[in-house]
């Protein structure tokens, strides 16, 4: 049985779409049978992170509202052997998904794949509600900024509330992702630490992405940052995904780059 | 910071700022969070005490003590 894995932020524009594209690609690559589903109805994105956006036909809401079988919707990438994906919709009304089309589809979907990657739209309305309902576990992506860490930290309080799995007694496994973290600002007691932002979550990480250009250049591509070897980023969500299949991984040193010089000019300033 | 800041004490990062504004926020907004159905219940109250008698307002005030947690509801009858 597939494991259902939410990515949520409760803030916008912290990366949410972009962890679920890299973690995916990277979990396929591992020979994972990985599927992606984007949850956002009406702002459709994760298509175009994934370089998916002309191949999509059918949607998740035709999925759910019988116009199509699975199978003519889920797109499979054909770059990464293993991954695969389902759009959100992109004109419908975001109120037309209920609770017992997801699970119907959802379950249908943990028969067929090990990892079921559902990417949540921000905010705390129903498509949030909706996307942790089935989680198994869930993933919380905030930056070290204050607006972003209390959206988590809100976001966080409610997961249990909204999910199946709380309701029945057990407990969503519940990570936190930091996400574009600047260790020279860090270094300079500019931006939050990640034992700050830890401690005020009290949540366990599960892994940090440094800030990094080549993202933005992945993202004009379509091409997730994990499919470039080089990348610092695309490193930390290699390992990242590894951890979510049960991997002890080492933590990166985000520092290593650091030079003598940058030291010296670090001890007098 | 860097090790000179430290040293003499003189540089204050902004993140300490940061974390501590986010501390005290978040200490409120947890407190409201903790029960979602205040709204709900204060309203199914004010029904129930209407079946008896007249009611002018219900106050329902929170409170914890260590790890016991308190609700106090006043209800304040009409005349």
């Amino acid at each position: 049985m597939g494991e259902i894995i939410t990515i949520t932020s409760g803030k916008g524009g912290v990366g949410k779409s972009t962890t679920v594209a890299n973690i995916a690609t990277a979990m396929a690559q591992e020979g994972k049978k990985v599927i992606a589903i984007d949850f956002d109805i009406g702002l459709r994105n994760l298509d175009m992170l994934l370089g998916l956006e002309n191949r999509i036909v059918y949607d998740v809401v035709d999925v759910m509202e019988g116009n199509c079988n699975l199978s003519q919707a889920v797109i499979n990438d054909k770059n990464t052997k293993g991954l695969f994906f389902l759009p959100a919709s992109q004109t419908k009304d975001k109120n037309i998904l209920n609770v017992e089309k997801i699970e119907k589809l959802l379950n249908e979907l943990k028969g067929i794949y090990d990892y079921i990657l559902v990417d949540s739209p921000a905010g705390i309305e129903s498509g949030f509600e909706h996307s942790v309902y089935l989680a198994d576990r869930a993933l919380v992506v905030t930056t070290p900024e204050v607006s972003a860490v209390r959206d988590a930290d809100r976001v966080i309080g409610i997961i249990d509330a909204k999910s199946l799995k709380a309701k029945n007694g057990e407990e969503v496994e519940k990570h936190v992702i930091i996400n574009r973290l600047k260790p020279e600002l860090v270094e300079r007691g500019d931006m939050l630490a990640i034992d700050d932002v830890l401690q005020i979550l009290s949540l366990p990480l599960i892994g940090v992405v440094p800030d990094d250009e080549k993202v933005v250049s992945a993202t004009n591509r379509g091409e997730p940052v994990v499919l470039n070897k080089e990348s610092r980023s695309g490193e930390a969500y290699r390992r990242i995904a590894k951890r979510v299949m049960g991997e002890e991984v080492e933590f990166m040193d985000l520092n290593e780059k650091k030079s003598l010089g940058k030291l010296l000019k670090g001890l007098f300033r | 910071m860097s090790l000179m800041g430290k040293l003499f004490g003189k540089e204050q990062g902004s993140a300490s700022v940061a974390r501590d504004r986010l501390m005290v926020t978040l200490a409120k907004e947890r407190a409201s969070n903790a029960f979602p159905y205040m709204e709900e219940m204060k309203r199914d109250i004010i029904e129930v005490i209407k079946k008896y008698t007249k009611v002018k307002d219900v106050t329902i005030t929170t409170d914890k003590n260590q790890d016991i947690d308190f609700i106090e509801i006043d209800v304040a009858l009409g005349k």
